[in-house]
This record gives structure tokens, C-alpha cells and sequence, in this order.
């Protein structure tokens, strides 16, 4: 059940990356693709006007769904030079606080947008290029707040039962091999 | 005193290691249950228009075409290039390597990722020719940095975006907009040759000083191959740059076409990666791009909120009537800059302090092209800068050195950025000459 979440949220969030950058690609040659003659009673019959709007929106809704995922990654940091410098039990408390914030923020937030999602609902406003209604645009923030508050808590959840926090990898370089260090690393 | 409140909390927040997204989140919902009649609905609005903006979505195409090239394929190919043409040189590899970090991270727009992917390759060849290790691990650690100056930058789609809306006087009165992505990533020009230039100087003043080995002279064959085999991944920054300034292109636009090309040259030219691979970098883009996002949202946030406090102004006001001069002020800024570029990754630190900073600028006659170079260096100085910078984590993954004697290690170098620092912010010709050249100011 989980692993179908986790699953269905990166194909998600790969899928509107890739599908917003052939949008834009495709409109730029349309563009100007109209200025060749040949091409011109072709393409000038296929409006792209709202190529820019859902872009964006597909953007919008790749920031919400993948910052849940990035919870679940740990490519969220924050400032943790002194934390790091405590000693285990008070650091462990500490940590789980910060969690917590997290989980209390996107669950205050995830409700704000559900009470404007639902009033937007009730009226018929339609978005500028597109007209789509506007709170299926805007259903994204509710929904990607609870995920990630869902997912704040299952790190939380984690790291109290494993002393384990999900770890971002800045330094991956895909043909990089380096050999691992002659002894474990102390952490 | 709300600014002394509001900053108390997100520094006091910020320090407990939460994400500093959530950071600036929780400081506005506090603020706004507790101290001020800002409606709710008003900032709620905000969390669904505030990355509503086409010229932030640059920022996810540029991670994506940057993931596409940041390959050790990519890496080597730079390095066989620079070694080519500067190799014969006195500082040898170390020269070569700082070519090739300035080339790589220009593409890749990653700092840490340049590091370790021209580090990797070329430190080991350097000890084996008879380097000592420190001379190698300060050249990568330091030169690593240069991508944030060399467009491509996110951090000046940062800056540009952050500032967009603020309204700034200049010192005649008159209102003054913020500098185009187009703008700054032209300025970006001159500093980055520059920059790169001194920190080769440095190289080459060591090596020939210590006497340290060359390689031999390569032929003009050898050269044009090895431009051959790395000119597709270096005519990413001609696409940008050139379609940006001709107008072909938006800055976003240019990103994304930027993305597509990347794409095509990884899988089709230089088959470093197969289409398997491209479901895996595009997650790993999308798990980026919305990390930043997410922050951008909050940020806006937390910049509704001052600008409803009214804090830009009245710290403008403070600062004038003060008669702090522009020379201080700029001071000023390099501290708090290379502190906070210490502990805080560079979007952050732009995002928070930008729309602060950008109307006292303005204020003081700064321009805000200049401003926004002299910011972006700041973040560079400070990935490299001890005791905590980034870059130095990295450089002592890969050369397996403590951070201790990195510290030693990346002295020279770290000088020389410190004296450019000086340069880019008291010479704002150094930023402004080229777009003002094109016609772009």
C-alpha cells in the first residue's frame, strides 16, 4: 500500500518534469515554426497561448507532490551545524521537535488550503488561458501539505524507532567511482 | 521591534536544523496568529500564487539540463580539454583543473557535484604526478565554486525573482526595477573570467614558485580534438546566453530549450547515459527543483509579511538618516553574506535577505545589477569558506583529508576570492560594464 504510494508520487512528480519541459520546447519551435511559409497554414491554426499557464501549473504541482517526496529523500536542510554538535539524547529530542514543526506547519497549511479549495469550489471561477475551474488548480496545496505532513511524521515515526534520518546525497556523481575509504568513516 | 520579534523567531527556529522553509513558514503563521490584522485569507492566497510566475520556472529546467551533464564523462572530456591548452603551463593539472571546474560547473550549475566529479578524476592523477595532495584539494575546493558566477546561475533567477517586487527609490526619487535574469547572467560574465583567471594566477604562482611538474606541450592536433569531444557541452551556456541576448528566447524559455539540448547531447551524442537512465534524472531534478520551490513559496511568504510590517522601509529610513555611506553599507553586506553563506545554502540566504537588502541599496545609488553580482560572489566565497562551508565537506570526502588542514589547504585560493570580493564590490564597473556595453542596462 505505501510502496504504491511512494511509487505513484515519483512518477508523478518525473513525469510533470518531463511533460512541462517538452511543452515549452514545442512552443518555442511553433512559434517559430509560423515565421517558416510553408509551415505557416499548418501551424497557425494550432493555438499554444496557454502553453505558458500550464506550465506553470505543472510546475505548482510538481513543488507540492515533490516536497513530500523530499521529505522522504531529506533534501530538505536546514541550518545543523549546532545540533550536530550535541551530545545523542538531547540532539534525538531536538530533532524530533524540528519534525514535528514540520508536520504542525503542513497540516496548518494543508487545512488553510482545503477551506479555500472548498470555497473556491462553490463558486465557478476558470483559470486566465486555460479555464479550467480554479480549485482543481489549486487542489494540489492541500493535498501535497498532507502528504507531507504524512511524511514528516513517518520520518519522525523512523528516527525514533532507528536513530535514522533520510540523507541527501549532494555529492553523487553518476562515472564517479570512488573506491570507499580504507576504514569506516566515524559519524 | 516586530523585526526584532520576527527575525528573533526565524533564527531561533532555523537553528533547532528544521528545514528553513518550515523555518520562515512557522514564523509567518505566529506572527499572524498572534500579532497582526493581516487577514488569513490574504496569505493563504499567497501560498497558491507565489510561485505563480513564469520566470521561476527557469529554475527547475536549469537543475534538469545541469543533471543531464553532471556525468563523469561530461567531467572528463573538460578535463582533457583544459589540460590541452593550459597543461604545459606552470601549475600543470592544478591549472587544468581549474579550467575544467569553471567549464563544469558553468554547465552543471552544482558547486558540491563539481567538486566531486573533477576532483575524483583529477586529484589522483595529480599525486601520482608528484603534487603534494593540499595543493590539489585547494584548487578543486575553490575553483569548484565558480559555477554559481558563470551563467547559467540559479542564484540570479533567484535574486531577480526575489527582488521583482519590491519597490525601491533611487537617490533621486526616482523608482527603480529590480535587474532581469538577462542582465545579471551577462554581468555574470567578466567577474566569472575574471575570478577564474586570479585563482589561476595563484595556481601558476605557486607551481612555479615550488616548481611543481608540467605536462608536456600538447599539439594543436591533440587540442582541436579534445575541443571537438567537450564544445557540445560548453555550447550550452552559447544557447543560453546567445538566445537570451539575441531575444530568440525568455530566460525561461531558453531554460527549457536549454534541458532538451542537454538531454539529446547525453543520450544521442555522448552516450554517457541510455534512456533508462533519464526516468532516474528526472527524479532526482524534480526532487530538487522542489526543495527550491518550496522555499521560494515560503519565502514569498515571509516577504508579504515584512512588506505588510513594513520592514524594508523602515530599515531604509533607519540607514539613510544613520548616513552610513554606500562604501560601509556594502561592508556590511560581505559580512552578514559570508557568515549566513556559511551555514545556509545560497538560495535561502538570497530569498531571505535580497528584499531587504535591495531597497537600502538602491537607496545608497547601488545598482541593482551590481547588487546582485556582489550577492552572488558572497555565496560563492562562502561555500569555500572554513569552518563550514560546503565545498570543503566535499573536497574532504574525496581527498580524504580533515577539514583542518583543507583549511590550510584552500588558504591561497580562498585569498585571492577574498580580494576579488573586494574587487566586485567596490569596482561595479566590473558588473556592469559588458550589459552596458550590449546595450542591455
Amino acid at each position: 500500500m505505501l510502496n504504491i504510494l511512494d511509487r505513484l508520487e515519483e512518477v508523478l512528480i518525473a513525469s510533470l518534469m518531463a511533460a512541462a519541459t517538452l511543452l515549452i520546447f514545442v512552443a518555442v519551435l511553433h512559434r517559430y515554426g509560423t515565421g517558416v511559409s510553408f509551415l505557416y497554414p499548418y501551424l497557425i491554426q494550432i493555438h499554444l497561448s496557454w502553453a505558458q499557464e500550464l506550465c506553470i501549473y505543472m510546475f505548482v504541482w510538481m513543488a507540492k507532490f515533490g516536497a513530500a517526496y523530499g521529505v522522504r529523500t531529506g533534501i530538505h536542510v536546514g541550518v545543523d551545524v549546532l545540533v550536530n554538535q550535541l551530545s545523542p539524547t538531547p540532539r534525538r529530542y531536538v530533532v524530533l521537535f524540528s519534525l514535528f514543526c514540520g508536520a504542525l506547519f503542513t497540516a496548518v497549511v494543508g487545512t488553510m488550503g482545503l477551506k479555500f479549495v472548498l470555497e473556491l469550489a462553490a463558486t465557478d471561477q476558470v483559470s486566465a488561458d486555460l479555464e479550467m475551474p480554479r480549485w482543481i488548480v489549486f487542489s494540489c496545496v492541500p493535498a501535497g501539505s498532507y502528504l507531507m505532513c504524512f511524511r514528516f511524521l513517518q520520518v519522525a515515526w523512523t528516527f525514533w524507532k532507528t536513530g535514522e534520518l533520510p540523507h541527501h546525497d549532494e555529492s553523487r556523481v553518476e562515472g564517479i567511482d570512488i573506491e570507499p575509504p580504507p576504514q569506516k568513516a566515524a559519524r | 521591534m516586530t523585526s526584532a520579534f520576527i527575525f528573533g523567531l526565524l533564527i531561533a527556529l532555523m537553528l533547532t536544523g528544521m528545514p528553513i522553509s518550515i523555518a520562515l513558514g512557522l514564523t509567518v503563521l505566529t506572527f499572524l496568529y498572534t500579532m497582526t490584522q493581516v487577514p488569513i485569507e490574504a496569505v493563504a492566497l499567497k501560498l497558491f500564487t507565489g510561485i505563480e510566475n513564469f520566470e521561476i520556472m527557469a529554475i527547475p529546467f536549469f537543475i534538469l539540463a545541469g543533471n543531464f551533464l553532471t556525468h563523469g564523462g561530461v567531467a572528463r572530456r573538460m578535463i582533457a580539454f583544459a589540460t590541452s591548452m593550459v597543461g604545459h603551463w606552470y601549475g600543470g593539472l592544478g591549472l587544468a583543473g581549474v579550467v575544467a571546474c569553471a567549464l563544469f560547473a558553468a554547465i552543471s550549475g552544482s558547486s558540491p557535484a563539481t567538486v566531486v566529479a573533477i576532483g575524483a578524476i583529477i586529484l589522483p592523477a595529480m599525486v601520482q604526478q608528484g603534487f603534494p595532495k593540499r595543493f590539489g584539494a585547494g584548487v578543486i575546493a575553490t575553483s569548484g565554486a565558480l559555477g554559481i558566477l558563470i551563467p547559467p546561475s540559479i542564484v540570479m533567477v533567484i535574486y531577480s525573482v526575489a527582488t521583482g517586487g519590491s519597490i525601491a527609490i533611487d537617490p533621486e526619487g526616482k523608482r527603480v526595477l529590480s535587474a532581469s535574469v538577462g542582465q545579471l547572467f551577462m554581468a555574470g560574465v567578466v567577474p566569472g573570467l575574471i575570478l577564474a583567471s586570479m585563482l589561476g594566477m595563484t595556481t601558476f604562482y605557486r607551481a612555479w614558485k615550488n616548481d611543481y611538474p608540467r605536462m608536456p606541450r600538447a599539439t594543436w592536433a591533440e587540442r582541436i580534438t579534445a575541443f571537438r569531444r567537450s564544445v557540445w557541452g560548453l555550447l550550452l551556456i552559447v544557447i543560453v546566453l546567445g538566445g537570451i541576448y539575441s531575444g530568440i528566447f525568455t530566460p525561461t524559455e531558453a531554460a527549457a530549450m536549454s534541458a532538451v539540448y542537454a538531454f539529446v547531447i547525453a543520450v544521442f551524442v555522448y552516450r554517457d547515459m541510455t534512456l533508462k537512465d533519464v526516468p532516474r534524472v528526472l527524479l532526482g531534478s524534480a526532487n530538487m527543483s522542489a526543495m527550491i520551490l518550496y522555499i521560494v513559496t515560503n519565502a514569498v511568504l515571509f516577504s508579504f509579511l515584512m512588506t505588510s510590517e513594513q520592514i524594508p522601509q523602515a530599515m531604509t529610513n533607519w540607514i539613510t538618516s544613520s548616513g552610513l555611506t554606500w562604501i560601509e553599507f556594502l561592508l556590511f553586506v560581505n559580512i552578514l553574506l559570508l557568515v549566513a553563506g556559511n551555514v545556509m545554502e545560497p538560495t535561502s540566504i538570497v530569498l531571505i535577505t535580497a528584499p531587504i537588502l535591495f531597497p537600502v541599496a538602491v537607496r545608497l545609488g547601488i545598482h541593482p545589477v551590481h547588487l546582485g553580482i556582489l550577492m552572488t560572489v558572497n555565496m560563492e566565497v562562502g561555500l569555500c569558506h572554513p569552518p563550514v562551508g560546503l565545498n570543503l565537506y566535499v573536497a574532504s570526502g574525496i581527498s580524504r583529508m580533515g577539514i583542518t588542514e583543507l583549511t590550510i589547504a584552500v588558504l591561497p585560493w580562498l585569498g585571492t576570492m577574498l580580494i576579488f570580493l573586494i574587487l566586485v564590490t567596490y569596482i561595479p564597473e566590473m558588473s556592469l560594464w559588458l550589459p552596458r556595453l550590449l546595450g542591455m542596462l
